[in-house]
């Protein structure tokens, strides 16, 4: 067996730099061989009857044609995304067009608005004048209420007056707290331990200096 | 392995009497018969069944003359559950709590009459759903009738074919006027799986004095011995509450908004917000007199 020259065997090496690169795609394995998709052949114009039954339906003759899809009608629910808010500012509109009321209760928003602690007095349509301190505001649109408390005939009353009701005519501030109360709902003000007791002097004395100032009198004797 | 037969079953010789009588068979001239023959024949009923007979009270046409004084006349409407709210009479100043409705895009989807399908009845869709969506037998259903895929779909009842609103035509807030009273229903809000005391009411068991471990389960499912030792068909257990349908009636329309589809309806309404509400003319009222002029453009 001839034997390689010490020569060539050295330069053995440089073979694989003689041979032809090839490139990492050329030397995927089959299975990730990359065929190109084969262009559709189109179906013969004229295909007799019976080979009908071999291509997909769509491509008959007399293929079923696409169902034809209605445009909706224009909608409700787009124009009036949210109906209570609808219904409530017309609401607002008809009982409290100047928007005072709202700010009187908003106190959230409004700085001049009542707050939990203050001593109110609403009049009603009929007359009636009811005063207590405000234990809760509840804003709930139309339904915006505020709870009243006082002592009548040394009995704790109070009352939850809607403010947007028609009924209720007028609502003062008589006196303000002196903190402001760190909590939303003073039920704590129920216990004897907190309990204000009757307000009636602190409203009575508000009335007179308001009758001082406008020279009026008003309505107090109807007063309970 | 399959059954065979056995070798001196099948060479069994022919029988000479039985090719004979097949023959004899044979010789008989048949009556050919075409087309189908029907294998029950009508035959004369035993029943006494005439022209003149009164209707029987189990029969259909019995069916749909006992429920024609409460059937509405006229269709009504799929509606959404907005919440609640209130409103207050200006005049007397009284609040009045109601429910939102709002009516989106609701439209006849088909009829059903009594020829085809024994009532007579109108189909109603509302909402929309997007094609993709729907499956392509009620695409067809919608577009066959000209109408949007439609998101909610459900059937009004009416008394006769003048109750039949055209397909297709839209039915808005105005459907309704104010004043008049209303049927309205819904699903009631789930409870999901809820125990005796919550869903039947009952009173529980004592919470000491040797009670142990059952102070809110039902006592006794029913008798022993003398009662057949059963538990009675529709024995009130604990069980899935809420979630089923529920009629309000006579509820009156308090306000109606066209333009942005409301319709307020006084007090509560079975369901929670979001949910759909079907409601039609109360039965239990006169019903509504509508303006001639909508008449005229529905006719």
């Amino acid at each position: 067996m001839a034997s390689f020259s010490q020569l060539t065997r050295q330069l053995g090496c440089l073979r694989l730099s003689a041979k032809p690169q090839q490139s990492a795609f050329q030397v995927r394995t089959i299975s990730t061989t990359y065929t190109p998709k084969p262009a559709a052949v189109p179906f013969p114009a004229k295909l007799p009857k019976q080979f009908l039954n071999q291509i997909p339906v769509r491509y008959h003759p007399h293929a079923p044609k696409k169902i034809k899809v209605h445009p909706p009608p224009p909608s409700a629910r787009d124009a009036c995304k949210d109906p209570i808010a609808a219904v409530r500012e017309s609401q607002l509109a008809v009982l409290d067009p100047t928007g005072e009321r709202k700010a009187l209760f908003d106190y959230r928003r409004s700085r001049r608005s009542v707050k939990v602690g203050d001593i109110v007095r609403v009049t009603f349509k009929n007359g009636d004048p009811f005063s207590g301190v405000c234990l809760s505001i509840k804003l709930q649109g139309v339904d915006t209420s505020c709870l009243l408390r006082n002592e009548l005939t040394r009995v704790g009353v109070e009352m939850s007056v809607k403010v947007f009701s028609p009924n209720v005519e007028s609502v003062e501030i008589v006196q303000r707290a002196e903190k402001r109360k760190r909590r939303a709902r003073l039920y704590y003000m129920r216990q004897p331990r907190h309990d204000m007791r009757s307000v009636e002097n602190i409203v009575s004395n508000y009335l007179r200096q308001k009758s001082a100032v406008t020279g009026q009198r008003t309505s107090y004797g109807k007063r309970r | 392995m399959p059954p065979r037969l056995s070798r001196r079953l099948a060479q069994l010789p022919l029988h000479f009497g039985a090719i004979q009588a097949q023959l004899t068979t044979q010789n008989a001239v048949p009556i050919r018969a075409f087309g189908i023959r029907s294998l029950n024949p009508p035959k004369h009923s035993k029943f006494n069944d005439g022209p003149d007979l009164p209707i029987l009270k189990s029969s259909p046409a019995a069916a749909l003359e006992r429920k024609a004084n409460t059937l509405p006349l006229r269709t009504g409407a799929i509606a959404i559950k907005n919440g609640m709210t209130a409103i207050f009479d200006p005049d007397t100043g009284k609040r009045i709590p109601c429910t939102v409705l709002q009516l989106d895009r609701v439209q006849v989807i088909a009829h059903k009459t009594v020829d085809v399908h024994g009532y007579y009845a109108v189909q109603m869709g509302a909402g929309w759903k997007h094609p993709s969506n729907v499956t392509k037998a009620l695409l067809g259903h919608y577009s066959g009738q000209g109408v949007s895929p439609k998101r909610h779909v459900y059937e009004f009842r009416v008394k006769d074919r003048s109750g039949l609103l055209p397909v297709g035509e839209l039915v808005s807030a105005d459907w309704f006027q104010e004043g008049q009273y209303v049927d309205a229903r819904s699903n009631t809000k789930g409870k999901g799986f809820a125990g005796v005391m919550k869903r039947h009411g009952f009173g529980g068991q004592d919470r000491s004095h040797g009670v142990s471990l059952t102070h809110r389960s039902l006592g006794s499912a029913g008798p022993s011995q003398g009662g057949g030792s059963r538990v009675y068909p529709g024995k009130k257990m604990a069980g899935n509450m809420g979630n089923e349908q529920n009629t309000v009636q006579n509820l009156k329309i308090l306000k109606v908004d066209a333009e942005n589809g409301l319709v307020l309806v006084n007090g509560s309404v079975s369901g929670p917000k979001g949910c759909v509400v079907r409601i039609q003319d109360s039965i239990k009222k006169p019903w509504p007199k509508i303006p001639e002029t909508i008449v005229e453009a529905l006719t």
